[in-house]
């Protein structure tokens, strides 16, 4: 099966989507002729017309990863995700050793130094962006009173 | 002269200690990031943008910071092209062409001076063409109603769907992507929400800086595992580095007109740095063709046209999106993104209404090509030395800058969250062949164009004839047709 015409699939059912649920919005008054309806619908129409090209005429795939990448790339997802939860929660510099020594590791870095430069790379970059550029920094539990 | 007024203004801003501070700074990062391999402008911006916008600086300092960013990186592109046979971006390719072979001669040096002098001339060249252009085009565009507004971003769309890329259809359903994504949020005429979901955080719209950052960056760290795996790099000696009159006098006509077809292509919206080195080099070629020609070798001719050209297009395409408010690439779309979180819309009366940040900017531009030459020709050790940073040291900032940036925007872990699920859509559309700008230029252009659409209805009272009336409009018109039929008239030609 070719990845552009399961993309493109997608991308049709996408369409009928949002044109069904523009075509149902609820607008209580309108003053202009076109009024919030017309764009996306317009749009969608545009976008079902391209998805029904790539279907009859797809290319050929070019993606051909094996397992050894797929697993790289699906596990750099999920530690994204972690950091996204761990971010507020357990704050900026837990989360930025673990995630960042881990991540260092993917890239090929023994674990000592890798951990040694994300938690060098934590604290360094705390400090820079929470009290030299004031940006908001989540501090975490640990650190809460600092 | 009112041009030299402004210009003046325009100085006088530039040269506030704060602003050379942040255009030197601009320059130096962006020469940092566009030297590393496979981080280009587009990155660059993108990763940064959401840190100028929450450090609080005023706009045109945003402004000057990120604009020094994007051609700071044009420089450094050319220094991974050179010596690494690796482009940081599409614009960058042009260069491995002649670069590469020079580099491996050991005159890695010698193509680093003198790319770094045609990049030079291409920028100024192209600064003082804005220059002169700049107010003919506002002045012309301040007669442009909705339907010329309409027809303008229909023939930019047209442009980037022909020229870019090797499917049109998939540049017009990336296009239709983002213009998608703008209709999330509060409908501004109405009131009513649309395809929000329910999900509070997305009622004042999908936030563009999430969007840009989760695309670019978060697929940027997806495609540096996928290809960290495949291979490691190997740099080639620099060389002795020099700048050689000769060299530079052999080479006097091909940066001018590769400057004047950069910057022609540059203003063209939506065809940015890629196509205008292409362009460049075959025109190069071709007038070389039975004179010790020896492109594609290693030949000085070869390496200064697509490097004059792809720095005179990113200052070219500063000029649409500074006087119309179209961008002319995918990195002055995000610009353009961020003048709007300023509440800036750029436009025909922002050189008249607000002077600082336009001629504010085109005069930091020229500070900072100035600087950037000077960084680029006794500095040009330490940026090399830098290439040689690994990706293990280099992933983990890009990831923790990338969090930082889009969390501190408004403090929640949901645009993280809602990030990492675009990272995962733009990674899919990298690898089926799709290319991410058409959808940036969409998001931005999205609310212009629906806005100028229903006031256009508005005016008619519902009749779409109003669309085609008047002379600008018929020319737009025209001009998107020719965009359309052009390049494939032109092929047949050829052949």
């Amino acid at each position: 099966m070719l990845y552009d015409r399961i993309f493109a699939g997608a991308l049709l059912v996408l369409s009928g989507l949002t044109a069904w649920t523009a075509y149902h919005f609820d607008v209580p008054f309108q003053y202009e002729p076109l009024g919030p309806k017309a764009f996306p619908i317009i749009l969608s129409i545009v976008l079902a017309i391209c998805s029904v090209r790539l279907i009859v005429k797809p290319d050929a795939n070019a993606w051909l990863p094996n397992k050894e990448i797929l697993i790289k790339i699906v596990s750099g997802l999920v530690l994204m995700v972690v950091y996204a939860f761990l971010f507020e929660e357990v704050g900026f510099i837990v989360a930025t050793t673990i995630v960042g020594a881990i991540f260092s590791w993917l890239f090929g870095e023994k674990p000592l130094k890798s951990f040694l430069y994300a938690l060098a790379l934590s604290l360094v970059s705390y400090y820079l962006l929470a009290d030299l550029m004031e940006l908001n920094v989540p501090t975490g539990l640990l650190f809460g009173d600092l | 002269m009112d041009v030299l007024h402004y210009l003046s203004i325009g100085f006088s801003v530039a040269f506030t200690p704060l602003n050379l501070g942040l255009v030197l700074a601009g320059c130096f990062f962006g020469t940092l990031i566009g030297s590393l391999p496979g981080i280009g402008p587009i990155n660059g911006v993108a990763i940064l943008l959401p840190l100028a916008y929450s450090i609080g600086l005023p706009p045109e300092s945003a402004l000057i910071l990120l604009a020094g960013v994007y051609y700071g990186a044009e420089y450094g592109g050319r220094i991974s092209s050179i010596l690494l046979n690796v482009p940081g971006d599409a614009g960058a390719i042009m260069t491995t062409l002649d670069g590469y072979p020079m580099a491996k001669r050991g005159e890695g040096g010698r193509a680093l001076a003198l790319s770094a002098v045609s990049s030079f001339f291409g920028s100024i060249g192209a600064l003082i063409l804005m220059v002169i252009f700049a107010p003919l085009l506002s002045r012309l565009a301040i007669e442009f109603g909705p339907s010329e507004y309409v027809w303008l971003m229909i023939f930019a769309f047209t442009c980037l769907a022909t020229m870019v890329g090797k499917r049109p259809i998939k540049t017009i359903v990336g296009v239709v992507i983002g213009l998608l994504l703008a209709t999330v949020g509060i409908d501004s005429g109405t009131g009513i929400l649309r395809f929000t979901m329910g999900i509070p955080n997305l009622f004042d719209g999908v936030d563009f800086l999430v969007v840009v950052i989760g695309m670019f960056a978060i697929s940027e760290v997806l495609i540096l595992l996928e290809s960290w795996a495949r291979n490691d790099l190997k740099m080639t000696p620099v060389g002795k580095s020099f700048v050689s009159l000769s060299d530079m006098l052999a080479v006097k006509w091909v940066v001018l007109r590769s400057t004047l077809s950069g910057f022609l292509i540059g203003v063209l919206p939506g065809t940015g740095a890629s196509i205008a080195s292409a362009v460049a080099y075959g025109t190069e070629k071709r007038f070389a063709e039975g004179h010790n020609e020896h492109f594609g070798e290693g030949d000085i001719r070869g390496l200064a046209a697509p490097e004059a050209a792809n720095n005179a297009s990113a200052a070219g395409s500063m000029l649409p999106m500074l006087t119309l408010g179209i961008p002319g690439s995918g990195t002055t779309a995000i610009l353009l993104g961020a003048l709007l979180m300023f509440n800036i819309t750029p436009g025909p009366l922002l050189f008249e209404q607000q002077p600082e940040i336009a001629w504010g900017l085109i005069a930091s531009m020229f500070i900072g090509n100035i600087a950037l030459l000077i960084m680029n020709l006794p500095l040009i050790g330490l940026f090399v030395r830098l290439l040689s940073i690994k990706q293990a040291y280099l992933v983990p900032i890009i990831v923790m800058l990338t969090f930082v940036g889009i969390y501190s925007i408004h403090g929640d872990s949901f645009d993280l969250f809602f990030m990492i699920v675009l990272g995962i859509f733009a990674f899919i559309l990298r690898k089926l062949g799709f290319s991410l700008a058409p959808v940036i230029l969409g998001l931005v252009l999205g609310e212009v164009l629906e806005e100028n659409l229903r006031r256009a209805l508005s005016i008619s009272g519902g009749d779409w004839s109003i669309l085609l009336n008047g002379t600008m409009t018929y020319i737009l018109a025209t001009a998107t047709v020719a965009a359309l039929v052009a390049p494939k008239l032109i092929k047949k030609f050829k052949t």
